[in-house]
Formats: C-alpha cells, sequence, structure tokens
C-alpha cells in the first residue's frame, strides 16, 4: 500500500507541467493519511536524488517538478538542438531581484534603487512571464505595480519567495568582496 | 592621464550613475556612512568634463546624481533653523539607497548562481509539443488577440461597402461543424483569410462566435508564430484522433 502511495505520488508528478504542490497531491489523493502523503513524497524525493538516475524532483514554486539532471545539459542540448539557454542580462537580473525584494512596486521605486531607467528591463521580463502587473498604486499617476510570478520561483528554484538570498548570505558576500579589496 | 583612463575603462561595465558612486567610494576606500560629499562631487563633475561623446540619457542621469550631491553639500553647509529638532541626515537618503543597491547585487550573485544551475536542468515543459508544431515556436494567443483581429476584419468589410443583409440564417452548430470540417481536410484555418472568404456580414460574425466557442472548449487552438503575425487555428491533436 505505501509503496503504491509512492508511486502514484511519482506518476502525477510526472504528468505535472508546473511545480505540483503537496496540497494538490493531497486533495486529489483524499483516500490517503496527510502524513503518509508527506512521507512518500520525501521517501521519493529521497530516492531521486540519493540514486544515479538522469532525472531528478525538485522542489521549485511550492510543488515538485521532474527536470533532468544539470551534468546531461549538453546531451539534451544536442537531442533539442539548442545552443545555449539566454541567461538574464545583468541589467534584467539587477531589475528583477530590486522587484523581489521591493514587491509591491513601482517603475519609480525600481528606477531609484537602481540608479537607472528600469522600462527596457521591465519589459523584458514581462515577456518573459517573470514578473506580471498587479494593478496600479493609489497615488499620483497611478503607476503599475510590479510582482514577481510562479514562474521567476521555478526559474531560480526557489520555493517561496522567503528562499530569496537572505540578510546573512548578503552579507557574507559583501565581507568577502571588500576582503578581497 | 592615467587617471582618467582607469576611469573610461571601468566605465564600460558601469550601468548607472549609482555605479559610478559606488566606484569612486570604493577608489577613494571611503566609508559608505561618512561621504565626503565635496570630493566625490569634484571627481563627478571632472568626470563630466572629460566625456565627449555625450549620451544624453545616461549623462543626464550622472547630472541628475551631481545635482543630488550638491544639494546634499548645500544643505549640510547652510545652518537650518531648525536644527534642534534632529532633522534627518540629508545625506541618509542616499546612503540607504546605495546600500540596498550594494544588497541587491549581492543578492544577484547568489541568484546568478542559481539561475546557472537551474539552467542546466530540463523540464518537461522544454520538449516540443506535438510533431507538427516542431518547426515553429508558435505563441497562444488570447480570445482578446483574436477579437482584436476581427475588429480590423470587420473594418475592411465595411470598407467593401456591404449594403444589404440577406435575411440568411445560420446556426451556429452547423458553422462549427463547417469549420472543424475545414480543418481536418485543411489542417489549419488563417484567421484573416477565412474571414475574409465568408459571404455576409452575418455570416462572419457567426463564424467568429463560433470560433470563440471552439477555442474556449479546446476544440482548436489558435497560436501565433510571433506577435503581431497571423493568427492561425489548428484543431487540437486529441481530436484529430
Amino acid at each position: 500500500m505505501k509503496k503504491d502511495l509512492k508511486n502514484i505520488i511519482e506518476a502525477l508528478i510526472f504528468v505535472s507541467i508546473d511545480p505540483l504542490s503537496l496540497d494538490k497531491i493531497k486533495d486529489i489523493l483524499k483516500e490517503f493519511p496527510d502524513k503518509e502523503i508527506d512521507r512518500a513524497a520525501a521517501e521519493l524525493t529521497d530516492y531521486y536524488s540519493e540514486n544515479k538516475r538522469g532525472i531528478t524532483i525538485i522542489q521549485a514554486s511550492g510543488g515538485y517538478l521532474f527536470a533532468t539532471k544539470n551534468e546531461y545539459d549538453e546531451y539534451i542540448k544536442r537531442l533539442l538542438k539548442h545552443e545555449k539557454k539566454q541567461k538574464l542580462s545583468r541589467e534584467a537580473l539587477e531589475t528583477l531581484s530590486t522587484i523581489a525584494y521591493h514587491q509591491p512596486t513601482t517603475l519609480a521605486e525600481i528606477s531609484a534603487i537602481r540608479g537607472v531607467d528600469a522600462s527596457h528591463c521591465l519589459k523584458t521580463l514581462l515577456e518573459k512571464k517573470l514578473i506580471k502587473i498587479v494593478g496600479r498604486k493609489k497615488s499620483p499617476g497611478k503607476p503599475l505595480i510590479y510582482r514577481t510570478t510562479k514562474h521567476f520561483l521555478t526559474y531560480f528554484e526557489l520555493n517561496s519567495i522567503e528562499d530569496l538570498p537572505s540578510k546573512e548570505e548578503i552579507e557574507k558576500i559583501l565581507a568577502e568582496k571588500y576582503e578581497e579589496e | 592621464m592615467e587617471h582618467s583612463q582607469t576611469y573610461q575603462i571601468n566605465l564600460e561595465v558601469f550601468q548607472g550613475p549609482l555605479d559610478l558612486l559606488l566606484f569612486l567610494i570604493k577608489k577613494k576606500k571611503i566609508d559608505i556612512h561618512n561621504i565626503p560629499i565635496a570630493s566625490i562631487t569634484k571627481e563627478y563633475l571632472k568626470y563630466l568634463d572629460k566625456k565627449k561623446n555625450i549620451n544624453l540619457e545616461r549623462e543626464s542621469e550622472f547630472l541628475l546624481m551631481a545635482a543630488l550631491l550638491i544639494h546634499i553639500k548645500s544643505r549640510m553647509l547652510l545652518p537650518r533653523e531648525t536644527c534642534e529638532e534632529e532633522e534627518e541626515d540629508p545625506r541618509k537618503i542616499l546612503v540607504d539607497r546605495l546600500l540596498d543597491y550594494e544588497n541587491i547585487k549581492a543578492a544577484c550573485k547568489i541568484l546568478r548562481e542559481k539561475e546557472e544551475e537551474q539552467i542546466k536542468k530540463w523540464k518537461r515543459t522544454a520538449l516540443p509539443k506535438t510533431v507538427s508544431f516542431q518547426e515553429l515556436d508558435f505563441i497562444e494567443v488570447s480570445l482578446f488577440d483574436v477579437a482584436e483581429v476581427f475588429f480590423h476584419l470587420m473594418i475592411r468589410k465595411e470598407k467593401d461597402g456591404i449594403k444589404v443583409i440577406k435575411r440568411k440564417d445560420f446556426s451556429v452548430k452547423e458553422k462549427k461543424q463547417a469549420i472543424i470540417r475545414y480543418l481536418k481536410d485543411h489542417s489549419y484555418l488563417d484567421f484573416l483569410e477565412y474571414f475574409g472568404s465568408q459571404k455576409t456580414l452575418e455570416e462572419s460574425m457567426v463564424a467568429f462566435f463560433c470560433l470563440l466557442e471552439l477555442i474556449s472548449e479546446q476544440t482548436v487552438i489558435a497560436v501565433q508564430e510571433s506577435l503581431f503575425h497571423r493568427i492561425k487555428v489548428w484543431l487540437r491533436s486529441e481530436v484529430t484522433e
């Protein structure tokens, strides 16, 4: 029975294109107690990370998702005839993380923090579906309000917005940086 | 001059005045909390003087920053009546922003590492959807896009000068079947062409409603090769089988 549950969860994750959350799994598998589902899901992810498999289950955006292990990147690129995946530009990444830390936020706020006009970057990020417009601020000019999307979390393999680099991590980087100089 | 040379080189990697300011602060090995406004402003203006090719957008931001620095400086020099009230240090705004920006840049370093890892992990979304879609990277369009094209079409039809609408009833059900039949024969339907071939306004209206219904009940899919491109309608593969 227990082994079966693990297989069921594996199958559910397999067919999901977007990260599948534990809540959703529990909702679907009402006949199983929540605790057993938790345990089976944990065992399943352990199994994939411990065993020598080409694929693994990642946790991102509050759910589980099948992905290939990164060491097989070059073979997949051959199959899909992909030269290389485009990384975000420096400006786009800075704009994106400004939004992530200050959301909900507006163009004016983002531009002020970065010291440059960010409107072009916003367009790129919207196109990539890493950010979304959630409304308009009730202030002069009624500026648009931006937030990061679920896809943003998946993109950086973050489970939630709390998983963004913490104050301590940032301070560590800054300390290293100043030591170098 | 060696001094100005280092400036020029480093400027290639700069994006904005905050970058420049950070750079100036580091160059002088200045504690961020104790910005000697005067010397930084001087360097700033010196830099602006030397710049031969002016990129208006970028330089205006530099100037804004220089103005802000001078403004802060002047406020600190002039005695103020309200000084007893423990007025906020005007440098604080600037320092806060700089610190904030430094934090963001540090966070970006971590995020970049995550991105690099993540980009190598392929998800199932990377797979081509069906065989027929393999060659072209389609964008699925929303009902709004379809509607917009329809309005264009209506305007075009209007120009054709339709005068009389003949009394002929079109059944949505029949038209839907006709569209599916058309799709089975032709594999896809070019949105503009198809409506162009409709004889009357009423008929195109009915066809349009049918199409909207077919899209919403997921029998067909409307796709574009890229934004503002022609919309093509395909039968979803499940239906064909």
